[in-house]
């Protein structure tokens, strides 16, 4: 049995390293990291309908479930990500996360590892949140949308969840279809070679 | 572009959404004779209204529920939104 993480590539045939687009005559710090995470166990975490269990009661990893659009549950190794009413999204790196799931009662929730079908990219540099603008109808102003939020959208009509890893430096993380990974990660590239980017 | 209220998620872009058809059809009771007549206005006709409407829509590319809402199809006016147990 494979590994309950992305360590397989979905990108092998699509991301490459080294610098690519208006990257010349430009400080490193001005340009933005284009990388895929390979290392994440990603479970969904939902409650039946017909449950009335109450969501307080979950708690994994000293963290609770977020219970409202754009909430994240965070620690150093795990995120919690909102993906819908009693539903959650646990992105770890943790490599006991599926241990710490395990004593969620399966009468009231269902939860189900997605790990492989994701992938997985991080955006991180000044020009990040130029970059998602090209392609998403979010409202990614400050006022909506900040650090340790997230965000289920469509980028350039594929969908994605959007989450909001920090502002210094502005660093997001985006997670899509396994299946749609390569076109994803060409539309996310394409808007970062007026900006430069480093793939790596 | 239209901005639809989700009731989980706020104000979204048009682009995330999905029309799911009118919201005042009601399915025959299970268990009890229906008529093909009943069933056909079940399955087939639908009204045309210019004016208030209510309909579902499902947030396919946000949080995934479907919900109802009040529009104007002439035009494309959005009242209100309200989840499937709610009354709108």
């Amino acid at each position: 049995m494979s590994n309950s993480n992305t360590n397989s590539s979905a990108l092998i045939n699509d991301h490459q390293i080294g610098s690519f687009g208006n990257y010349h005559n430009k400080e490193k710090s001005e340009l933005l990291t284009v990388k895929e995470l390979t290392n994440l166990s990603i479970y969904q975490i939902a409650k039946f309908k017909s449950s009335n269990a109450n969501v307080d009661s979950v708690i994994i990893n000293g963290l609770n479930l977020p219970k409202k659009y754009p909430d994240v549950s965070y620690n150093n190794d795990t995120r919690i990500l909102w993906n819908g009413p009693d539903i959650c999204m646990v992105v770890s790196s943790d490599l006991s996360i599926k241990e710490k799931l395990s004593p969620i009662n399966d009468d009231d929730f269902a939860v189900t590892d997605i790990s492989h079908s994701r992938a997985i990219i991080e955006i991180s540099g000044l020009h990040a949140i130029d970059v998602l603008k090209k392609g998403t109808p979010l409202n990614l102003n400050n006022s909506e949308f900040t650090k340790n939020n997230c965000a289920n959208s469509s980028y350039n009509g594929i969908s994605f969840m959007l989450d909001f890893i920090d502002d210094q430096p502005l660093t997001f993380r985006l997670f899509c279809l396994r299946s749609f990974g390569g076109s994803f990660y060409h539309s996310i590239t394409d808007s970062a070679l007026e900006y430069g980017f480093i793939g790596e | 572009m239209l901005e639809i209220k989700c009731p989980y998620c706020g104000k979204r872009s048009q682009n995330e959404f999905a029309y799911g058809g009118d919201a005042t059809v009601k399915r025959p009771n299970l268990g009890e004779e229906v008529s093909t007549k009943d069933w056909d206005d079940f399955v087939y006709y639908r009204d045309n209204p210019r004016g208030k409407h209510t309909e579902y829509w499902h947030h396919v590319s946000g949080c995934r529920q479907w919900f109802k809402a009040s529009r104007d199809t002439a035009t494309h006016e959005i009242f209100n939104t309200s989840s499937l147990e709610e009354e709108i």
